[in-house]
């Protein structure tokens, strides 16, 4: 799968037309101007643009966090757009799972507690455990956030993010806060995850090296969608020219 | 202005409602500061000027009957300057369409005018015309509330014979400030006894007292002689019935005003502190989770170079603001609550004059007292403020180092938590400090309500213990002088009287050991039902046969308990010599130091077989005026009371002062407390943003989310209310101490709906705060929360 460019593939988002804008006091700034873009289930997308360029604001959409003020963004059946905020907190629940540039990790719960925090209200998890061996840190999971390093903490926050077993993990800048060698280990992690179950996996991030991961590329700008490359080979993280 | 500054007022704005709660509990405080406080200087000065003007006497013996040339006697005792020899007679006053009985006191007047202590201040009207006899002056609120004119005629009858007297003035004295006829009355009722200033020649005729005196009144060069001056009194005028010697401290009118104003100085003192101390102490959340929030601007204002000064200043002027702009408000509402009370007080005293000013320094102290109490809010925060290193600030805080919660080990009961709950009690675990905080301020709140309530229902239930279980009679009849069993038997026999029972009430030095009390030692009949004495739980206490029954205030004077011995020497008459008496209880009482004794035995310590000089009646409905008819023929009636009216007018007072006071605490009270939960509730949900913002993400909805927040918040405020029902009572109990005097007490009692009423009021402080943010989190900008770092 995932490797030419024929339409025999399900696409899982059908993003059309889509705008957002913002009321700035008087004035209204358009973070997105009209993005079309499908996106197939089980890829490995890779959404590379400067800061301003409206990556943030596409993902928020996509994940239910932020509404379009335009557009459709179909996710399968249903328009997101229409969705109300009780729905779209559903929707987040069933599907989505996020990862930020800072881990967002409750300082007073050990790693395992922590992923808890998504399996509870999960109907179908991945038992905390067995996430956090996913991310290789099954000897850890007792460790406050305060005795785990940087890379490790956004592990944490990674097998969070998947024990819900989502069919769709956004990641806004993962590696960001991340040294080189430990940032490749959190990607590795990712593409693991993606391999592996087949999540659909959308990582944003200004670092143009970590597209050489990717089933595709897609360069934004000034809030449009600048060009869409698909790539022949899948890197692995270790390959990464940084 | 500078740029901090700007930013002081922008972060004051956005924090607009937990500014304005510091700001509110700021202006209760500084309100109450000023209020208290002028009332107190108020009426301190107003008292110590009327007395200084008009010669309050240092010392009063009240005697049977002396020569008028006995002041001769008095004034040759070292350290006494001068004395001033009168005739006093309590008499009934006729005003014709009143049926109750009226009660004046007569008091004679040297004509022509000539200064004397205690003199009388005529207020309109004039004095006595020299060679004119059947004048006289009316106190202003008998005369007023009697509808009595200058110019109109006034009978009274003493011993049997009436006069007719011509009203030529009103007037007010020093001596009668606060107007009681006896200890007893407790509350002033000014239309039923006044005061008649006579020409001292109608005195020496209507109470056949021709160049004699009955009272005698002194002024001396040191007060603290006052003792031994009046012990070479009592040996100089031995023979002449001496049966009362009052010092100026002890008369009935300067201890009620002085316990008044003594009231007001220590409440101005309490309750204004609590209120500035609970403001510093929301400062001190409101702005340590400031300094938390802004540490990284700290460092790089530091990193700019501004100094750790300035930056402890900045903060410190939070507090200062907030602080001043209460007190600003305090201002306004203390000194118009300050022209109410003073409103309450004259009603309730007579002065000349009483002033509303406005004190300069009493404002400039609520303000420095007032920023003290901000600033000390505000210096932790600051001084953390100050310690910040800037590179160190650069980097996230070190995050809390967490534990295991014991709960946990508890394997089963652990298991069998929800979701909700486990956060919950990992939150409570991890974050003792805040949680700690969140219980405190509930716990202050509850007991500051508790406090609210107390001081209202306290009162009402000093009512109901004095006039349903004590004063149970419906009239009570004091005579001139004792009589014996033949007036008791013609008392039984008037229309619609039920049921008669005789007292006899009689002045003693009561002593034990050194300790030494005045006090009123009064007769009750064997199975006495009309009054009772009672433990405050209202379990009757029995008046034996044989032995004393003392008021638990005169048992703690004299430090005696049951079982011991003390004296008795009685202060009237010509009975001579000590008798004992072993103490056979103590009985719970809010008004006096009396002591109580079996009717009999009282009489024969005074050498009779049986003496009274009241009588209480249960009367028929309905009758009240059929009995005042009755009564006002009969001689020697010195007073005829209805516990009706009594009561009236004790409600009547008390809805007018203390009913207006307690609202006004409770209304605080409830003001602080929200000020408080509202402001613990909004740091604790401010510090928790991105928690509850990750939760968010995740999926829970903002019901969910909410949940953990609210159960968190009512789990910590139930503890708190819990914690808050002792705390309350010990507020209440420092209140009771602080107001004990020998004329009255509260009750340490606090009705258990009051404890009930605490903890909802507190449990909907709690919910309208938690309403009140829950705004915020429905607002809670997820994408800019998580995106800071952190």
């Amino acid at each position: 799968m995932n490797t030419g460019n024929d339409t025999n593939h399900t696409d899982i988002f059908q993003i059309r037309g889509l705008a957002k804008d913002y009321q700035m006091g008087e004035v209204i700034v358009s973070a997105l101007r009209g993005v079309s873009l499908s996106i197939r289930a089980g890829e490995f997308l890779v959404i590379l643009g400067p800061s301003g360029s409206g990556k943030s604001t596409l993902l928020n959409i996509i994940g239910g966090l932020d509404s379009p003020t335009r557009g459709e963004v179909f996710f399968r059946d249903s328009d997101l757009a229409g969705y109300s905020e009780a729905r779209r907190t559903r929707y987040r629940r069933q599907h989505i799972g996020f990862v930020f540039q800072f881990y967002n990790l409750m300082p007073n719960l050990t790693a395992e507690e922590n992923v808890e925090l998504a399996t509870e209200i999960s109907p179908d998890p991945l038992p905390p455990a067995k996430a956090l061996e996913m991310v290789r840190l099954g000897e850890r999971r007792a460790h406050f956030p305060s005795q785990l390093s940087g890379g490790e903490q956004q592990r944490v926050a990674i097998a969070r993010a998947v024990a819900k077993r989502p069919e769709i993990l956004l990641c806004d800048e993962p590696t960001g806060a991340l040294d080189i060698s430990t940032g490749k280990v959190v990607l590795d992690v990712l593409d693991n995850i993606n391999r592996r179950f087949g999540t659909t996996l959308i990582v944003i991030t200004h670092n143009a090296s970590i597209g050489a991961m990717a089933d595709r590329v897609v360069r934004m700008m000034d809030g449009q969608v600048r060009n869409i490359v698909e790539n022949e080979r899948r890197q692995s993280a270790e390959e990464l020219d940084w | 202005m500078t740029v901090l500054h700007k930013k002081l007022f922008r972060s004051l704005l956005r924090s607009w409602a937990e500014s304005l709660a510091v700001i509110m509990v700021v202006l209760c405080g500084t309100a109450s500061y000023i209020c208290l406080h002028s009332c107190y200087l108020n009426l301190a000065l107003t008292r110590d000027t009327y007395y200084a003007q008009n010669r309050l006497a240092d010392f009063e013996i009240m005697l049977e009957r002396a020569p008028a040339n006995a002041i001769f006697k008095v004034e040759e005792i070292p350290g006494v300057r001068k004395a001033r020899a009168r005739m006093v007679k309590d008499v009934n006053v006729d005003i014709e369409g009143v049926e109750e009985p009226r009660v004046g006191r007569i008091i004679s007047m040297p004509v022509p005018r000539r200064p004397v202590m205690n003199d009388v201040v005529v207020m309109e009207g004039r004095y006595f015309e020299p060679g004119v006899q059947d004048e006289v002056i009316v106190s202003d609120s008998f005369a007023r509330l009697n509808k009595l004119a200058i110019g109109d005629r006034l009978g009274i009858s003493v011993e049997e014979k009436k006069y007719s007297l011509r009203i030529v003035g009103y007037g007010l004295s020093p001596e009668y400030v606060y107007m009681i006829r006896t200890l007893q009355e407790m509350v002033p009722a000014p239309e039923r006894f006044g005061i008649l200033w006579v020409p001292k020649h109608f005195a020496e005729t209507a109470l056949d007292m021709k160049e004699a005196c009955n009272n005698i009144l002194g002024e001396v060069d040191d007060p603290k002689e006052l003792d031994a001056i009046l012990d070479r009194a009592d040996k100089v005028l031995d023979g002449y019935g001496v049966f009362a010697k009052v010092k100026q401290q002890d008369q009935i009118s300067v201890r009620f005003l002085g316990d008044e104003i003594q009231g007001l100085a220590v409440n101005a003192r309490i309750t204004p502190t609590l209120f500035l101390a609970i403001a510093a102490l929301i400062l001190f959340v409101l702005l340590s989770r400031m300094v938390r929030m802004e540490r990284t601007q700290i460092g790089l204002m530091k990193a700019y170079g501004y100094s750790d000064w300035s930056v402890a200043l900045h903060y410190l002027q939070y507090g200062v603001i907030l602080s001043a702009a209460g007190c600003l408000g305090g201002f306004a509402l203390g000194q118009w609550m300050a022209d109410g009370l003073i409103r309450v007080y004259v009603q309730l005293y007579q002065f000349p004059i009483l002033e509303s000013r406005i004190y300069p320094d009493v404002l400039a102290r609520s303000l420095g007292i007032a920023l003290a109490f901000g600033a000390l809010g505000a210096l932790l925060a600051s001084i953390r403020a100050a310690r910040i290193q800037p590179a160190e600030s650069m980097r996230p805080e070190a995050p809390p180092l967490g534990h295991r919660v014991w709960l946990e080990r508890v394997g089963p009961v652990w298991r069998n938590l929800g979701f909700t709950w486990k956060m919950i009690v990992r939150n409570i675990a991890r974050n003792r400090f805040r949680a700690g905080l969140n219980v405190f301020g509930v716990a202050i709140s509850t007991g500051l309500v508790i406090m609210g309530f107390f001081s209202l229902s306290g009162m009402e239930f000093w009512l109901r213990f004095q006039f349903q279980e004590v004063q149970r009679e419906d009239v009570k009849i004091s005579f001139q002088g004792e009589r014996g069993k033949k007036t008791y038997y013609e008392m039984a026999r008037f229309d619609h009287v039920r049921r008669v029972e005789p007292l006899l009430e009689y002045p003693f030095t009561i002593t034990s050991d050194w300790r030494k009390k005045d006090t009123v030692v009064v007769g009750l009949p064997r199975g006495a039902e009309m009054q009772k004495l009672m433990t405050f739980k209202g379990k009757v206490v029995p008046v034996g046969e044989s032995g004393i029954v003392l008021s638990d205030r005169l048992a703690r004077i004299l430090g005696v308990g049951v079982g011991d011995t003390i004296r008795l020497k009685p202060l009237m008459g010509r009975v001579e010599g000590e008798k004992r008496a072993v103490v056979r209880a103590v009985a719970q009482q809010f008004m006096g130091t009396n002591a109580y004794m079996d009717i009999n035995a009282l009489s024969r310590l005074l050498n009779q077989s049986f003496a009274m000089n009241a009588v209480l009646l249960r009367i028929d409905e309905d009758a009240k005026e059929s009995v005042n008819r009755e009564m006002k023929d009969v001689a020697g009636v010195a007073s005829v009371v209805f516990n009706s009216d009594a009561y009236d007018s004790l409600v009547k007072t008390l809805a007018g002062s203390s009913r207006i006071m307690n609202l006004v605490v409770l209304l605080f009270a409830g003001v602080i407390s929200f000020s408080i939960i509202y402001n613990v509730t909004s740091v604790a949900l401010a510090e928790r943003q991105r928690e509850l913002a990750s939760l968010r993400v995740l999926g829970l909805t903002t019901a969910e989310v909410g949940r953990v927040l609210y159960h968190e918040n009512i789990l910590l405020g139930l503890i708190g209310a819990a914690i808050g029902l002792p705390l309350g009572a010990g507020i209440c109990w420092l209140l009771v101490k602080a107001y004990d005097t020998d004329l009255y007490r509260m009750p340490f009692y606090i009705e258990s709906s009051a404890y009930v009423k605490a903890v909802l009021l507190t449990l909907v402080f709690v919910l309208m705060a938690n309403l009140a943010v829950r705004r915020k989190i429905l607002r809670l900008d997820l994408v800019e929360v998580l995106k800071e770092r952190e």
